[in-house]
Protein backbone atom coordinates (compact mmCIF):
# COMPACT_ATOMS: atom_id res chain seq x y z
CA UNK A 1 0.00 0.00 0.00
CA UNK A 2 1.04 2.95 -1.03
CA UNK A 3 -0.04 6.85 0.18
CA UNK A 4 -0.06 10.32 -1.05
CA UNK A 5 -0.29 12.32 2.87
CA UNK A 6 3.22 14.06 1.61
CA UNK A 7 1.42 15.50 -1.18
CA UNK A 8 -1.92 16.46 0.55
CA UNK A 9 0.06 17.82 3.20
CA UNK A 10 1.88 20.12 0.92
CA UNK A 11 -0.93 21.33 -1.02
CA UNK A 12 -2.66 22.10 2.57
CA UNK A 13 0.22 23.43 3.90
CA UNK A 14 0.59 21.36 6.68
CA UNK A 15 3.31 20.54 8.73
CA UNK A 16 4.33 16.94 9.87
CA UNK A 17 3.46 18.37 13.48
CA UNK A 18 0.17 19.93 12.28
CA UNK A 19 -0.55 16.64 10.96
CA UNK A 20 0.21 14.89 13.69
CA UNK A 21 -1.30 16.94 16.56
CA UNK A 22 -4.68 16.67 14.23
CA UNK A 23 -5.06 13.25 13.94
CA UNK A 24 -3.34 12.29 17.77
CA UNK A 25 -0.50 10.49 17.02
CA UNK A 26 3.24 11.27 17.69
CA UNK A 27 5.04 12.66 14.59
CA UNK A 28 7.00 9.63 14.21
CA UNK A 29 4.28 7.82 12.86
CA UNK A 30 3.54 10.40 10.57
CA UNK A 31 7.31 10.00 9.08
CA UNK A 32 6.77 6.18 9.06
CA UNK A 33 3.64 6.99 7.14
CA UNK A 34 5.38 9.34 4.64
CA UNK A 35 8.27 6.94 4.22
CA UNK A 36 5.94 4.24 3.65
CA UNK A 37 7.26 2.08 6.63
CA UNK A 38 4.21 1.92 8.37
CA UNK A 39 0.06 0.78 7.07
CA UNK A 40 -1.85 2.57 9.30
CA UNK A 41 -5.43 1.19 11.28
CA UNK A 42 -8.54 2.22 9.31
CA UNK A 43 -8.77 4.79 12.06
CA UNK A 44 -5.81 6.57 11.08
CA UNK A 45 -6.72 6.16 8.10
CA UNK A 46 -10.45 7.65 8.18
CA UNK A 47 -9.14 10.71 10.51
CA UNK A 48 -6.57 11.81 8.02
CA UNK A 49 -8.53 11.45 5.08
CA UNK A 50 -11.07 13.42 6.73
CA UNK A 51 -8.10 16.20 7.87
CA UNK A 52 -7.57 16.75 4.10
CA UNK A 53 -11.56 16.41 3.13
CA UNK A 54 -11.04 13.68 0.86
CA UNK A 55 -11.96 9.59 0.53
CA UNK A 56 -9.60 6.68 1.97
CA UNK A 57 -8.58 5.74 -1.31
CA UNK A 58 -7.84 9.29 -2.71
CA UNK A 59 -4.81 9.35 -0.46
CA UNK A 60 -4.38 5.34 0.41
CA UNK A 61 -3.30 3.78 -3.09
CA UNK A 62 -3.56 -0.07 -2.95
CA UNK A 63 -2.24 -2.43 -4.70
CA UNK A 64 -3.38 -5.04 -7.09
CA UNK B 1 15.27 30.38 39.20
CA UNK B 2 11.80 31.72 37.65
CA UNK B 3 12.87 29.32 35.10
CA UNK B 4 13.91 26.31 36.71
CA UNK B 5 10.88 26.53 38.92
CA UNK B 6 8.59 26.66 36.15
CA UNK B 7 10.79 23.81 34.66
CA UNK B 8 10.39 21.70 38.12
CA UNK B 9 6.57 22.80 38.52
CA UNK B 10 5.93 21.34 34.74
CA UNK B 11 7.63 17.55 35.40
CA UNK B 12 5.69 17.62 38.08
CA UNK B 13 2.17 18.36 36.81
CA UNK B 14 2.83 16.42 34.05
CA UNK B 15 2.91 12.70 34.23
CA UNK B 16 4.72 11.34 31.25
CA UNK B 17 7.67 13.58 32.15
CA UNK B 18 7.15 12.00 35.93
CA UNK B 19 7.66 8.87 33.70
CA UNK B 20 10.66 10.54 31.48
CA UNK B 21 11.94 11.50 34.82
CA UNK B 22 12.11 7.90 35.96
CA UNK B 23 13.80 6.39 33.84
CA UNK B 24 16.15 8.61 33.58
CA UNK B 25 17.04 8.35 37.17
CA UNK B 26 17.24 4.50 37.11
CA UNK B 27 19.70 4.70 33.84
CA UNK B 28 22.02 7.14 35.94
CA UNK B 29 21.71 4.51 38.80
CA UNK B 30 22.84 1.30 36.85
CA UNK B 31 25.22 3.66 35.50
CA UNK B 32 26.74 4.65 38.52
CA UNK B 33 26.27 1.42 40.15
CA UNK B 34 28.04 -0.25 36.96
CA UNK B 35 31.48 2.06 37.16
CA UNK B 36 31.22 2.28 41.19
CA UNK B 37 31.83 -2.07 39.96
CA UNK B 38 33.96 -1.30 37.39
CA UNK B 39 36.32 1.42 38.68
CA UNK B 40 36.26 -0.19 42.41
CA UNK B 41 38.17 -3.83 41.06
CA UNK B 42 40.93 -4.85 43.00
CA UNK B 43 41.89 -7.01 40.65
CA UNK B 44 42.83 -6.13 36.92
CA UNK B 45 40.33 -5.73 34.07
CA UNK B 46 39.52 -8.85 32.28
CA UNK B 47 37.74 -8.92 28.87
CA UNK B 48 34.51 -10.33 29.88
CA UNK B 49 34.51 -7.65 32.39
CA UNK B 50 35.11 -4.65 30.35
CA UNK B 51 32.70 -6.36 27.27
CA UNK B 52 29.85 -6.07 30.46
CA UNK B 53 30.73 -2.77 31.39
CA UNK B 54 30.56 -1.63 27.84
CA UNK B 55 27.04 -3.85 27.09
CA UNK B 56 25.84 -1.60 30.46
CA UNK B 57 26.78 1.74 28.97
CA UNK B 58 25.17 0.54 25.79
CA UNK B 59 21.62 -0.12 27.41
CA UNK B 60 22.19 2.56 29.64
CA UNK B 61 22.66 5.14 26.21
CA UNK B 62 19.33 3.43 25.31
CA UNK B 63 17.73 4.27 28.45
CA UNK B 64 18.50 7.46 28.06
CA UNK B 65 17.64 8.19 24.86
CA UNK B 66 14.04 6.86 25.33
CA UNK B 67 13.91 9.21 28.49
CA UNK B 68 15.00 11.89 26.26
CA UNK B 69 11.95 10.82 23.50
CA UNK B 70 9.27 10.76 26.40
CA UNK B 71 10.58 14.01 27.77
CA UNK B 72 10.60 16.15 23.87
CA UNK B 73 7.06 14.67 23.43
CA UNK B 74 5.35 15.84 26.05
CA UNK B 75 7.06 19.04 25.69
CA UNK B 76 5.34 19.14 22.19
CA UNK B 77 2.29 18.28 23.97
CA UNK B 78 2.28 14.17 21.70
CA UNK B 79 0.57 11.94 23.08
CA UNK B 80 3.01 9.26 24.80
CA UNK B 81 1.58 6.42 23.07
CA UNK B 82 -0.30 6.01 19.50
CA UNK B 83 -0.69 2.97 17.65
CA UNK B 84 2.72 2.97 16.38
CA UNK B 85 4.98 2.59 19.33
CA UNK B 86 1.94 -0.06 20.75
CA UNK B 87 3.02 -2.23 17.92
CA UNK B 88 6.44 -1.34 17.42
CA UNK B 89 6.80 -2.48 21.22
CA UNK B 90 4.69 -5.52 21.12
CA UNK B 91 6.11 -6.94 17.83
CA UNK B 92 10.12 -6.08 20.08
CA UNK B 93 8.73 -7.84 22.87
CA UNK B 94 7.70 -11.10 20.78
CA UNK B 95 11.03 -11.01 18.81
CA UNK B 96 12.89 -10.92 21.88
CA UNK B 97 11.16 -13.49 23.78
CA UNK B 98 11.25 -15.55 20.80
CA UNK B 99 15.15 -15.25 19.98
CA UNK B 100 15.91 -15.24 23.81
CA UNK B 101 14.27 -19.00 24.13
CA UNK B 102 17.07 -19.93 22.03
CA UNK B 103 19.51 -17.88 23.44
CA UNK B 104 18.54 -19.75 27.01
CA UNK B 105 18.88 -23.02 25.59
CA UNK B 106 22.33 -22.09 24.13
CA UNK B 107 22.88 -20.86 27.67
CA UNK B 108 22.49 -24.25 29.03
CA UNK B 109 24.08 -26.13 26.29
CA UNK B 110 27.26 -23.38 26.95
CA UNK B 111 26.88 -24.40 30.76
CA UNK B 112 27.97 -27.92 30.38
CA UNK B 113 31.03 -27.57 28.86
CA UNK B 114 32.07 -24.66 30.08
CA UNK B 115 32.80 -24.42 33.65
CA UNK B 116 30.55 -21.01 35.19
CA UNK B 117 28.82 -19.98 38.24
CA UNK B 118 24.90 -19.87 38.51
CA UNK B 119 25.30 -15.97 39.32
CA UNK B 120 27.69 -15.72 35.87
CA UNK B 121 25.16 -17.43 33.44
CA UNK B 122 22.29 -15.79 35.03
CA UNK B 123 24.11 -12.43 34.93
CA UNK B 124 25.03 -13.05 30.92
CA UNK B 125 21.58 -14.29 30.35
CA UNK B 126 19.67 -11.25 31.84
CA UNK B 127 22.41 -8.86 30.37
CA UNK B 128 21.97 -10.44 26.32
CA UNK B 129 17.97 -10.26 27.07
CA UNK B 130 18.48 -6.84 27.07
CA UNK B 131 20.34 -6.94 24.19
CA UNK B 132 18.34 -8.70 22.34
CA UNK B 133 15.48 -6.61 22.84
CA UNK B 134 17.37 -3.58 22.26
CA UNK B 135 18.94 -5.28 18.61
CA UNK B 136 15.14 -6.19 17.76
CA UNK B 137 13.68 -2.50 18.75
CA UNK B 138 16.87 -1.09 16.13
CA UNK B 139 15.67 -3.75 13.43
CA UNK B 140 12.19 -3.23 13.73
CA UNK B 141 12.60 0.46 13.89
CA UNK B 142 14.93 0.50 10.43
CA UNK B 143 12.72 -2.35 9.14
CA UNK B 144 9.35 -0.46 9.57
CA UNK B 145 6.03 -2.13 10.29
CA UNK B 146 4.74 -3.13 6.92
CA UNK B 147 1.91 -5.26 6.11
CA UNK B 148 1.52 -6.21 9.54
Amino acid sequence: MNNRIREFRARHDMTQDDLAKKVNVRRETIVFLEKNKYNPSLKLAHDIARVFGVAIEDIFLFDN
Amino acid sequence: MLFKSNFVLEIINNSIMKRALIALVVSLIVLASAALWFFKMEKSVTTPELLTFGIIIVLVGFGLYFAYIRFTGARRDEPPEDELSKKMLQKTAAWSYYISLYMWVFMIWLKDRVTLDTEQVLGAGILSMAVIFFLCWVVIRFRGLRNE
